[in-house]
């Protein structure tokens, strides 16, 4: 009796005690390296705080000035930070839509039971591929390839398309396009691999009794399939948003950190680090940084909230 | 197999050792109680390269290089970064010596973190330049570092197309073609009508005007000045290109370099030694001989419309350095020595900072640059290094010549009205420089 109770108290205490042990670790780093650094960003934007040359100015507190400064129009009207903002959204989305639409196929082809496609270790792996090259060395390949006297443009005008080269980085669109397209590239395998695993994670019952009641792939994929995905989908469009709003290097490489033409392809990070460069303002990088954290949850809460309703209906 | 290759290796340590026993003359020892590692911040190769050939590290001393690029200000970034931690940084770990130019050198002579070098020990500035000296001292005249280079610049012309359009490839009458800046544009003309272009870059001769400004970038209570000067850069710039004189590719890009090999279509090009010895890789390059596309020879030199000075590399002593007596042997060496300063003529093509030595060579008639078709070059700019004056600068140069060629050009193709890239401009530097009151921003 008495062995059997000891047993069972040892039993209850230590499991949970070294659960939280095993979770320590994180929680401090995460404190450490995530939380203060959040609420100094948040302390910084307060304070005028940069550096001129070697001589530091501030911080002087300004209370709410580099919010006001930042939402300032110029003379002509624009809000620079809501255009470089503007600027970081298109060319996610542009990015975005073929990355989930070719994802989303993909995913299906795959896990599709019908087809039982063969090589798709391999396919697997080579469309994951582009998601392993750092995107700095990527963009460097791109705009080589894509430069007044890269490969591209002799290829155009060896083949007698073009008469004289072609600036791709002279012209919104093309810069725009190519750096849609290598977000796309980059992207799209990781975004198959979390749907597949997605639709594996749907009960395969369903699958067989819709194909034995007579439902035609569209059906499946539009009436169990999509509905079934979407906590997954909400969730991997989420994080693409924000890896979206966060676009930096990419448009960083390309223009050459100029964000040619006409700042069209200025991402609101680029402006980050414009500030953040060679006069260590922290003052305003901070008051930036606070509004792209609001801008993002806000906009995180609504593609949620569209998601997560249909997938109640 | 690997005993095979362990005997290799032995070999190899073997020969190494006995290389280092061949040395001839022992370098000096170290000084007592200074450091055992030099710390130098540089941005590229050139000058450790000059470095690890011509001077002699004491003994027992090892000389550890930290190069970071100089666009967007990236080096400055870290040089900063550098010198902010100095006096917590461990000894070994100090910045003893960094190298600077001309576009931000003020940032730091003017500042806490470099040391008046005259009572480290160097004293001698007799034969160099004024404006070396003057561009390395603080407000106060207290000078605190060297350069190893001077930099004169002048106009590199195409022989074969002055030939052509002008009848003559003589530097004297080429000069006399370009005395001024009509003439300069009336020579612009005649290339364009035989299908030459005059400049192979919009902002091929920017430096010649911004080195000719009456008024610094910024006036004294920080507002942005465009000057007189570049404003007419400006318009040149844009009438050049509506009139297809020039391309609208930057100064280092590869279709303006490439106007510069044997088939290339450019009159000219600006700059000083270091531009065509180094830069011109189409013209000059070992891979460009190599595949016979090159134009060596095919170039003259001459001072063009207006005189100007392009960079030049000055080596600063920073405060806190933990090895003073190597750091002024250092500045010394690379402007008195007379057999480094030869060596540095004589095989590297440079202009050094020592009247004395480049006079030399100026009135050798043995001398002579091989890229230029025998010209030497030495001549040319020993005449033009007396006109060079240290003016109008400020910290803000570099962000400000680089950010007004990027935006600019963007209207020269067409791209936005003058006034968007402009505007451009203002808001780059507005971003960068948070103390700079710019136009309506």
């Amino acid at each position: 009796m008495a062995k059997g109770n000891e047993k069972k108290h040892r039993k209850s205490v230590s499991y949970a005690k070294w659960a939280y042990i095993f979770i320590t670790p994180f929680f401090i780093s995460y404190i450490l390296f995530t939380l203060i650094p959040q609420f100094l960003t948040v302390y910084n934007s307060f304070f005028e705080n940069y550096r001129n040359g070697l001589e530091q100015v501030g911080p002087n507190f300004v209370g709410l000035g580099n919010y006001i400064k930042l939402l300032t129009p110029d003379s002509s009207g624009t809000i620079d930070f809501l255009r470089y903002l503007g600027n970081s959204l298109a060319m996610w989305i542009a990015g975005a839509v073929p990355q989930f639409l070719i994802a989303l196929l993909l995913a299906v082809l795959f896990t599709s039971s019908r087809l039982n496609l063969k090589g798709q270790g391999i396919a697997k792996t080579i469309i994951y591929m582009p998601n392993l090259i750092m995107a700095s060395a990527f963009s460097m390949l791109v705009f080589s390839l894509f430069s007044n006297v890269g490969p591209v443009n002799k290829f155009l005008i060896d083949a007698g398309i073009l008469k004289e080269y072609y600036n791709f980085f002279a012209t919104k669109i093309s810069v725009r396009t190519i750096i849609a397209c290598m977000n796309f590239i980059m992207w799209f395998g990781n975004t198959t691999i979390v749907l597949m695993a997605g639709i594996m994670g749907i009960d395969q019952s369903l699958f067989e009794s819709a194909n034995l009641d007579g439902a035609n792939s569209l059906h499946v994929f539009f009436d169990i399939t999509l509905p079934l995905l979407m906590p997954i989908l909400s969730y991997a469009l989420i994080t693409s948003m924000i890896g979206g709003i966060q676009m930096f290097d990419v448009p960083q490489v390309i223009s050459n950190g100029k964000g040619t033409p006409n700042m069209t392809s200025t991402t609101v990070i680029m402006m980050l680090n414009n500030y953040l460069g060679i006069s260590k303002n922290y003052g305003m990088s901070g008051a930036l940084s606070v509004m792209l954290f609001i801008i993002t949850g806000i906009l995180g809460m609504l593609v949620y909230r569209s998601l997560a309703r249909q997938y109640k209906d | 197999m690997k005993k095979l290759l362990s005997i290799l290796l032995v070999l190899l340590m073997v020969l190494s050792l006995s290389a280092c026993g061949q040395k001839e003359e022992p370098a000096a020892p170290a000084e007592e109680g200074e450091g055992k590692v030099f710390h130098i911040y540089a941005w590229n190769e050139e000058f450790k390269g000059f470095f690890e050939k011509y001077y002699k590290v004491p003994e027992g001393i090892e000389v550890v290089w930290t190069i970071v690029p100089n666009e967007g200000t990236q080096y400055q970034d870290a040089l900063d970064l550098a010198l902010m931690n100095q006096e917590s940084a461990a000894a070994d770990e100090k910045v003893d010596m960094f190298l600077a130019e001309a576009d931000y050198i003020l940032k730091y002579t003017n500042s806490d973190y470099t040391q008046d070098i005259k009572a480290l020990g160097v004293t001698n500035f007799a034969n160099t330049y004024p404006y070396t000296v003057e561009a390395a001292s603080d407000a106060s005249g207290v000078v605190k570092g060297v350069s190893f280079q001077c930099c004169p610049a002048g106009m590199i012309y195409r022989r074969s197309i002055a030939e052509d359009v002008l009848g003559t490839s003589d530097p004297d009458e080429v000069q006399a073609a370009v005395a001024d800046w009509a003439k300069f544009d009336e020579v612009a003309a005649k290339c364009a009508e035989k299908g030459y272009l005059m400049t192979s870059s919009y902002a091929e001769d920017y430096r010649v005007f911004s080195n000719n400004t009456s008024s610094p970038w910024v006036d004294a209570d920080n507002n942005l000045q465009i000057d007189p000067a570049i404003q007419t850069w400006m318009d040149q710039a844009e009438a050049y290109v509506k009139n297809g004189y020039t391309l609208t590719s930057g100064v280092w890009d590869a279709e303006t370099t490439e106007q510069a090999a044997k088939d290339g279509k450019a009159f000219c090009f600006f700059g000083p030694a270091w531009y065509y010895n180094f830069c011109m890789g189409p013209a000059f390059g070992a891979d460009a001989v190599a595949a016979g596309t090159d134009s060596v020879g095919d170039w003259g030199l001459c001072d063009g419309p207006q005189a100007f000075f392009w960079g030049g590399t000055w080596l600063l002593a920073a405060t806190g350095s933990d090895n003073p007596t190597m750091l002024a042997d250092v500045m010394d060496k690379f402007i008195n020595d007379e057999e480094v300063c030869t060596n540095l003529i004589k095989n590297e093509a440079q202009f050094t900072n020592n009247q004395a030595v480049n006079n030399k060579f100026a009135e050798d008639p043995e001398f002579g640059n091989p890229y230029l078709g025998g010209q030497n070059d030495t001549a040319v700019f020993a005449e033009g290094a007396k006109n060079i004056k240290f003016q109008n600068q400020t910290i803000y140069d570099q962000g400000c010549n680089e950010s007004l060629q990027t935006y600019f050009v963007e209207y020269l193709q067409g791209n936005v009205t003058k006034e968007e890239a402009l505007n451009n401009f203002y808001k780059a530097l507005h971003e960068k420089y948070p103390a700079i009151k710019v136009p309506e921003a």
